[in-house]
């Protein structure tokens, strides 16, 4: 049996909502995630032709909804891109962490215990208060978490599609997780 | 070769190591810092524990049920087939 050929004036209402139900997973801001579906729609209808029939509809728009999420990121990154020494974007480094002198915590960084972590917040709650620490690390930060933690991309991928060094990425990455680990810190975990 | 590391990098080993198998020097270095330093050994657990929590926020929103309006989807079906 042929599978049905694809209906583009129909992707809207057979997938719409799922589509952004998944966007909006992955942008906090619900304009984003709406422009993200229609550019899948779009593209995948510059695309029509390269679509296979043995694959489902569903999940070949799918996968071009995630290819939209990572240059969303992309996007976001290269326009941020700041010299790693540069304060100026408000963002963290690390000697708001470590004592220049010798490398250890400064005394108020250093990790408080989260022993009853789960305990202490509910799940939601945990979810609700990492998505806004997320948000607040500068946009940089913020594009090469989502993409190494969430998107699940390789630390080579993530390079190439950045245009980072590994060194720089990593130094990234590092400030990213030291700052959310100090968010998550302060809005209630390891107040056991 | 075994060296004494300092907080700074042991934690930037541990984010390494997450990806990828450390190089033997490096790798007891940082057991070594690990056995005597309980802030790094909370990081350690700790930045495990964000990776982890950020994936299964992110899923537990894609099941959420947001939904488009009705004229966002309207918008677009226009557009489609404008273009198709």
């Amino acid at each position: 049996m042929t599978p049905p050929t694809p209906v583009p004036a129909q992707w809207p209402e057979r997938y719409g909502d799922e589509l952004f139900s998944f966007a909006r997973s992955r942008v906090s801001d619900a304009d984003v995630a709406e422009e993200l579906v229609q550019e899948t729609f779009l593209s995948a209808l510059d695309g029509l032709a390269t679509f296979r029939a043995e694959a489902s509809e569903r999940t070949w728009l799918f996968v071009i909804l995630r290819r939209k999420i990572i240059d969303h990121y992309r996007r976001q990154a290269r326009a941020t891109q700041v010299s790693l020494d540069e304060l100026s974007e408000g963002g963290a480094t690390e000697a708001d962490f470590f004592a220049p002198a010798n490398g250890h915590w400064t005394g108020p960084q250093a990790p408080a215990s989260w022993l009853n972590a789960d305990a202490a917040l509910e799940q939601q709650e945990l979810h609700d208060i990492l998505q806004r620490c997320q948000q607040r690390l500068p946009p940089q930060q913020e594009a090469v978490f989502a993409l190494r933690f969430i998107e699940e991309l390789s630390a080579e991928e993530i390079c190439q599609e950045l245009g980072l060094s590994s060194a720089n990425y990593w130094v990234i990455v590092h400030r990213a997780k030291l700052q959310l680990r100090r968010c998550l810190e302060k809005h209630g975990l390891g107040k056991n | 070769m075994l060296r004494i590391i300092t907080c700074q990098n042991a934690t930037l080993l541990l984010e390494k190591q997450a990806d990828d198998a450390l190089p033997t020097g490096a790798r007891a270095s940082l057991w070594l810092h690990l056995r005597y330093c309980p802030y790094c050994k909370r990081y350690a657990r700790q930045t495990v524990l964000i990776a982890e929590w950020a994936r299964s926020a992110a899923a537990s929103r894609a099941s959420s049920g947001a939904k488009l309006s009705a004229a966002a989807k309207e918008r677009m079906r226009q557009r489609l087939s404008a273009a198709g």
